[in-house]
């Protein structure tokens, strides 16, 4: 699930197994950090891959669970509805975009848009500690704060990436369901209690 | 005298000639990537044997679900960056040019004449095998997924005939999650082996549509050749 900017001649083809994985290891690393420091860069277009959206959405899907994780019962639904909703949407959005014209292409959206739940991640993590204190008003103000702060920061960096391959006229078409996406990932963290 | 000699000669020769053919075969047929042959079928073979004994493994079926999902994309990342270029020198990619335009890259390593850079019989057996086997069990626990329900879902159906719309949830986002999970499977897989197939199909093209085109060509000048030399007789033969 990788792409590569470079041409491979017969020296990658043959190299050995540990440096492919220290590679892939070390761009999944650096995508990481660029979500945290959005800056204007192709890194994350050009060389997509699928394993931060798979390992975020995974994380967010577990600490999403409600209830004993044993039972069969309470955990199915919202592991299912979690990855369910995220890899839908993305496709969605991805569908979404292409049609208005932008020249990105599908996998390329997909990890953007994936990499880009990596401050909602945090946001639920820091949502499970907080909750762990006496549930009140405070409790809730405090969760609040600190979602809406990171769905700022996962719209800001999904932007700066997802709207340069957008017609000028049509960014706020293509922005929009970005928007919607993380709302709905948004509101899930922010509604979730551990009974 | 002379040709005894070269009796002899060729005698010994060939007796030389069948050691090198024994000492070569087992040469070829060895496998040279243990490691990687055993990753390989390692982890396809246990994602399915998780999904067929996820009661017996473990009473939580998220826990079940999560680990084949894990094994599903390790062993799609292993078949496509490291298994398929040791064992069968076949690789595939997604390469983004400047304009942003994607390309898919399927490319085989050329035959050269180093001994270490042939591919090993029994390597590219296991390869092929575990490839084709594995999507195609997918494909069957996706029908079986579709059309039954597992057992573990019976107690679920029962809360259902009461009719409240959550545990109606419960059933479909269960059943969904053993269908994502087996979807997942089969795509993965089934893009691996696509991506493996055209490798193969595009360098084996390579080299057909090369012969095809001399031997047309070596044909169409035989023909002209014997026409021109049959012209006598053939133009006789035509205007009676």
């Amino acid at each position: 699930m990788r792409s590569r900017v470079r041409e491979f001649d017969s020296s990658t083809l043959n190299e050995s197994v540990q440096n492919t994985i220290m590679r892939d290891l070390k761009a999944v690393g650096k995508k990481f950090m660029h979500v945290l420091y959005p800056r204007k860069s192709n890194t994350l277009l050009r060389d997509w891959d699928l394993w931060g959206p798979l390992i975020l959405c995974v994380t967010l899907a577990l600490m999403l669970q409600r209830g004993s994780v044993d039972s069969e019962k309470d955990g199915g639904p919202q592991f299912a509805e979690v990855f369910v909703i995220i890899w839908f949407g993305a496709v969605t959005i991805t569908l979404n975009s292409k049609l208005l014209g932008g020249n990105i292409s599908f996998f390329q959206s997909l990890c953007v848009l994936g990499y880009c739940i990596l401050p909602l991640t945090v946001a639920m993590l820091v949502c499970r500690l907080v909750l762990l204190a006496e549930l009140g008003p405070i409790n809730f103000m405090v969760r609040l704060f600190v979602v809406i702060v990171m769905f700022a920061w996962s719209i800001v960096a999904s932007t700066a990436f997802l709207a340069d391959s957008q017609p000028p006229n049509r960014k706020a078409l293509a922005v929009y369901p970005v928007f919607l996406f993380y709302f709905v990932i948004s509101w899930m963290i922010l509604t979730f209690t551990p009974q | 005298m002379l040709q005894q000699d070269s009796n002899d000669d060729t005698e010994d020769v060939a007796l030389f000639d069948a050691e090198e053919e024994t000492t070569n075969r087992p040469k070829k047929s060895k496998i040279r990537h243990p490691v990687a042959s055993f990753f390989h079928l390692f982890f396809r073979v246990s994602a399915i044997i998780v999904y067929l004994l996820c009661e017996l493994f473990s009473s939580s079926f998220i826990a079940c679900m999560v680990t084949i999902i894990l094994l599903l994309s390790c062993d799609f990342w292993a078949v496509k960056n490291v298994t398929g270029r040791l064992m069968v020198g076949l690789r595939w990619w997604n390469h983004i040019d400047e304009d942003g335009k994607s390309h898919w890259v399927f490319e085989s390593r050329k035959a050269s004449s180093q001994e270490s850079k042939t591919v090993s019989e029994a390597e590219s057996r296991i390869f092929w095998l575990g490839l084709i086997a594995c999507p195609v069990l997918w494909v069957v626990f996706a029908f079986s997924a579709l059309f039954s329900f597992r057992v573990k879902w019976l107690p679920a159906v029962s809360l259902v005939a009461e009719g409240t719309v959550s545990q109606c949830w419960a059933v479909t986002a269960g059943c969904s999650l053993l269908q994502a999970v087996v979807v997942m499977g089969v795509v993965l897989q089934g893009a691996n082996l696509y991506g493996y197939i055209r490798c193969k199909v595009g360098s084996r093209k390579n080299l057909t549509s090369m012969a095809t085109s001399y031997l047309g060509k070596q044909f169409l000048r035989q023909i002209v050749v014997e026409i021109q030399r049959c012209r006598g007789p053939v133009f006789a033969t035509a205007s009676e």
